[in-house]
């Protein structure tokens, strides 16, 4: 089921400019322009619940290993895993995660800050956190606590379809629902660019409705397309990492928190 | 000019200078505010213990004290005990509070139930948290919704979920004796992993850089048989007439873990085969190199139980067992049972008042300044004979269970068997007195559980008996559907020369709303464990050392435990939303009224007479123009005309020609459908 790529892939990206130039043309000046850019947040969201989604759990913790490596501090970073991988009965190497079959890495670490997991991952919760409204006791640690100068990374991973991104098996997160969200950050001024992520099956019809200003969008596929795995892990039996996620991962590693490359070099990678 | 740039460098040079002091001095007032008044103290202990089932008990307690703020000279602010604690219980007036994580079930008849360890550190697996605050009754349940939020944001898990009034209960008696504004909740389901044992050990002073925290490899601690971290609090800051020691913050962490045995594992019965051998790095995978700069005492135990102690003063003579006694004046801490690679500092004899020579041995191993990174202290246990021996038991051994089948209805059984407890760990009112057992049982039921208290049946020794003769005292609070859960405490007495007991009740499953499943509904839905406790008898271990108070294990041990039991979570089945069924419901429920519908328009409509007339008419119009066309050309062929035979044979064939037509249009749509929509995702 599983193949490698030898020869150099090409990452399917759409990079859809969310009318990032609309901006202009309006009548009122976009904050973006006169904002300073002051901090970055990380949104990482794995979807999928059980065993053998277990490369949807690898993805999501690689890339936040990859964003606390290159200098996100982990208050600022809200991590969503639908399901306990690490601990699993199933685990063969118990609280330890890889992605990759070497077991280089293992990306559970000694120090992961897991801030919605199990049953509270879902579309609700989801947008809560983007959107900022909480009920008062929900404390820090799970808050987008962002500002009109905050680059925000929202990464997402799980199963989709066109135009939605199901939660769980049970739920799903619809195009307009994070249209919806995106536009009413914008006009919170809780960030001032806002990179989106998502690597499912027709990841890119999950865009369609968005027209905030200051946001790009990477899909791993585009409508029709899916998205696989990239290989798999006979020791741990189930495949370990998405291909979308394994070639972005592999550009990232190759940078550290001084590094001054912009996203141009992902899409060329 | 020149003159002046030296002066510039001077002036740099003493403000260097002074920055480089400032820190010091801070250094310096904040050692002089320590030695006033009551300091914070912070110790670690490592209890390890053979298990009779060839695994090892590893039991960490760290525990942290603060005096209290009024008190203290420095205010709110702390050295060594963590802010985010002191803050929790100022926040919201915590008196006391238990929070565990546990990942496995305590196997009770292996691994002991009637020792302080089992009593305090077997927990249900999930998260378990009850709190006694010090607010006003109508605040409680307000105060106990943020607490259960923060708690969540702080251990990183979804603690929150027991905010909800249907995932939490106020026990009366039942569970805690003092259980005034109490709220207790359990999520069975709860997974627990590193990054809940993550911020339980930033409490701690030396977090897992030093000291006996630094044994907690993470892999290795998770790939144990049964892993619970607890973390118990217990405040007098709220009360008027307390002593200055205003917080007490327990941790502990109790891990059983299998040790690799490299030999001895060919023999089958268990009686001839030797116990494995382990050490501290076999174990954990790392080894202590040096206590925890900032604690006031650090040490680790090895404990030798009872049964074993009995078993072994079977085996050996009077001589021997004074070698195991003795470890410490000896020039090395062997005998001929086991080997230890350390000698250990001292040994603490278990003392009791009634004269009984079986007795636990605890030997103490100080982690002070004579281990560090080039000496490490990796304690190796070594046995030479072999062993097998039973720990101390519970007075019953309790199990729970489902009876019945179906999505419908069921009934909880608890069944509760005699552990036949040798008269020695009896307390003396039950042998003196009206010879009696008692039992206080704990449950809390989901309210989708509907539970019939009227169908609470008793059998003791298999036989019915009346609930009157063995319930001493109930108090039953039913569950409101999607408000409050049913919360049942009983107070039960038994004969002493009992078997075994069983209580069954029975129940009905109630209908959730679709969007009050839990996403992998299919599993089923949890009862949380009951808790089992019997009020006569106590969990304490007293040794002869006197100033043992030091260490926080043993005086934990020193204190009066009632002995605990939890049972196991059950699982219940559960009628599930399926959206199969109501896709098939719609879909023949169509199909139905598409049929019905039809032929009632059918019925209604047709006018059979009409239509035969018309067809005839038409069929006879047909009949003479084809009759008419197919003698003619026969003339123009020259043949005899033959007039129904062949037309008949060439309708047949032109029909199934039709009928493959079709069959390959609906086949080639069905191969484009699959095509263009049926990829998967």
């Amino acid at each position: 089921m599983y193949q490698f790529y030898t020869s150099k892939m090409v990452l399917p990206l759409i990079l859809i400019l969310g009318l990032a130039y609309l901006g202009d043309s309006m009548a009122y000046a976009s904050p973006s322009e006169t904002t300073t850019h002051t901090n970055n947040w990380a949104v990482l969201v794995c979807t999928s619940r059980y065993w053998f989604n277990y490369r949807h759990m690898a993805n999501t913790l690689s890339l936040y290993r990859t964003v606390k490596r290159l200098g996100i501090p982990d208050e600022r970073i809200i991590l969503m895993l639908a399901d306990d991988i690490a601990c699993n009965p199933r685990n063969k190497y118990p609280a330890e995660v890889f992605n990759n079959e070497n077991h280089k890495i293992n990306l559970y670490g000694d120090n992961v800050e897991v801030d919605y997991r199990g049953y509270e991952v879902t579309v609700e919760n989801l947008l809560r956190v983007l959107t900022g409204r909480h009920e008062v006791a929900v404390p820090r640690s799970k808050r987008l606590l962002s500002d009109e100068g905050s680059h925000i990374l929202l990464y997402m991973t799980g199963h989709g379809g066109d135009e939605f991104l199901k939660f769980q098996d049970s739920e799903e997160l619809q195009s307009h629902d994070l249209a919806d969200a995106v536009k009413q950050m914008k006009e919170k001024h809780r960030f001032k660019e806002l990179l989106i992520m998502v690597d499912t099956c027709q990841a890119a019809t999950l865009f369609n409705q968005l027209h905030s200003p200051g946001v790009l969008a990477i899909g791993s596929s585009k409508k029709g397309e899916n998205s696989y795995s990239h290989h798999l892990d006979p020791d741990v039996g189930v495949s370990v990492v998405d291909r979308f996620t394994y070639y972005t991962l592999a550009f990232f590693e190759r940078l550290n928190m001084y590094d001054n490359t912009s996203l141009i070099s992902l899409g060329k990678a | 000019m020149k003159m002046d740039s030296v002066l510039n460098a001077m002036a740099s040079f003493l403000r260097l200078i002074s920055l480089l002091c400032l820190p010091i001095l801070f250094a310096v007032s904040a050692i002089g505010s320590v030695s006033e008044g009551v300091a914070e103290d912070f110790s670690e202990d490592l209890l390890l213990k053979p298990l009779p089932d060839r695994k090892v008990l590893a039991h960490f307690h760290f525990q942290s004290t603060a005096p209290s703020s009024r008190s203290n000279s420095y205010g709110r602010h702390h050295h060594l005990f963590p802010k985010a604690i002191s803050q929790l219980v100022h926040k919201y007036r915590i008196k006391e509070m238990e929070l565990s994580f546990t990942q496995g079930r305590w196997r009770y008849d292996r691994w002991g139930g009637f020792d302080p360890i089992s009593s305090s550190n077997a927990k249900p697996s999930g998260v378990e948290l009850w709190a006694v605050f010090d607010v006003p009754p109508n605040e409680v349940d307000a105060t106990w919704k943020n607490l259960t939020h923060s708690l969540s944001g702080l251990f990183c898990a979804s603690i929150n979920f027991l905010e909800s009034s249907t995932s939490y209960s106020a026990p009366k008696w039942g569970f805690h004796p003092a259980s005034e504004n109490m709220r207790y909740g359990t999520l069975p389901r709860e997974a627990v992993c590193t990054e809940n044992l993550t911020p339980w050990l930033k409490l701690l002073p030396c977090r897992d850089k030093s000291g006996l925290s630094v044994l907690m490899d993470r892999p290795s601690i998770y790939k144990g048989f049964y892993h619970s971290q607890r973390l118990h609090l217990l405040s007098s800051e709220y009360d008027s007439n307390a002593v200055d020691l205003a917080i007490v913050l327990d941790q502990t962490l109790t891990v059983v873990l299998q040790p690799h045995s490299h030999r001895g594992t060919l023999g089958y019965s268990t009686a001839t085969q030797l116990q494995p051998s382990w050490s501290l790095s076999s174990i954990f995978g790392r080894r202590v190199t040096g206590k925890c700069a900032l604690a006031r005492s650090s040490n680790v135990y090895i404990q030798l139980d009872r049964g074993l102690m009995a078993e072994l003063q079977g085996m050996l003579g009077e001589q021997e067992m004074f070698a195991i006694i003795g470890a410490s004046s000896e020039g090395s801490g062997s005998n001929p049972a086991f080997e230890l690679s350390a000698n250990p500092d001292r040994v603490h004899m278990e003392i009791s008042s009634r004269d009984d020579k079986h007795l636990s041995v605890l030997y103490m191993f100080m982690v002070e300044e004579k281990y560090d990174d080039s000496e490490p202290l990796d304690l190796r246990f070594t046995w030479k004979i072999p062993v097998a021996w039973s720990i101390p038991q519970a007075p019953l051994h309790v199990t729970r269970f489902l009876l019945g089948s179906g999505n419908e209805r069921g009934a909880i059984a608890l069944q509760l068997k005699s552990t036949k407890p040798s008269d020695r760990l009896m307390p003396d009112t039950v042998i003196s007195d009206s010879c009696s057992l008692l039992v206080r049982v704990f449950q809390v039921v989901p309210w989708y559980i509907k539970v019939y208290y009227h169908t609470l049946q008793v059998f003791i020794d298999d036989r019915p008996h009346t609930i009157a003769n063995v319930v001493e005292k109930m108090q039953v609070s039913p569950s409101k559907d999607k408000v409050s859960p049913g919360v049942m405490e009983m107070l039960l007495k038994f004969p002493c020369g009992l078997k075994s007991a069983a209580l069954t009740i029975e129940f009905d499953k109630g209908f959730l709303h679709i969007d009050e499943y839990p996403p992998d509904a299919h599993q089923g839905l949890d009862i949380p464990s009951a808790v089992i406790s019997f009020p006569d008898f106590f969990a304490s271990t007293q040794f002869m050392e006197n100033n043992i108070s030091k260490s926080p294990i043993l005086s934990k041990w020193q204190g009066q435990s009632p002995i605990l039991s939890y049972t196991e979570v059950l699982l219940v089945p559960f009628t599930t939303p399926d959206f199969s069924m109501p896709y098939n419901v719609i879909t023949i429920t169509c199909t139905v009224l598409a049929l019905y519908f039809g032929s009632l328009l059918n019925v209604l409509r047709r006018r059979v007479g009409e239509e035969e007339r018309f067809m005839k008419s038409k069929g006879t119009n047909n009949f003479h123009v084809s009759h008419l066309v197919s003698k003619s050309l026969a003339r123009l062929r020259g043949r005899q005309w033959e007039p129904s035979e062949s037309q008949s044979s060439s309708s047949i064939s032109n029909s199934k020609s039709k009928l493959l037509f079709k069959v390959i249009l609906v086949a080639g749509l069905a191969a484009a459908w699959q095509y263009y929509f049926g990829s998967g995702t």
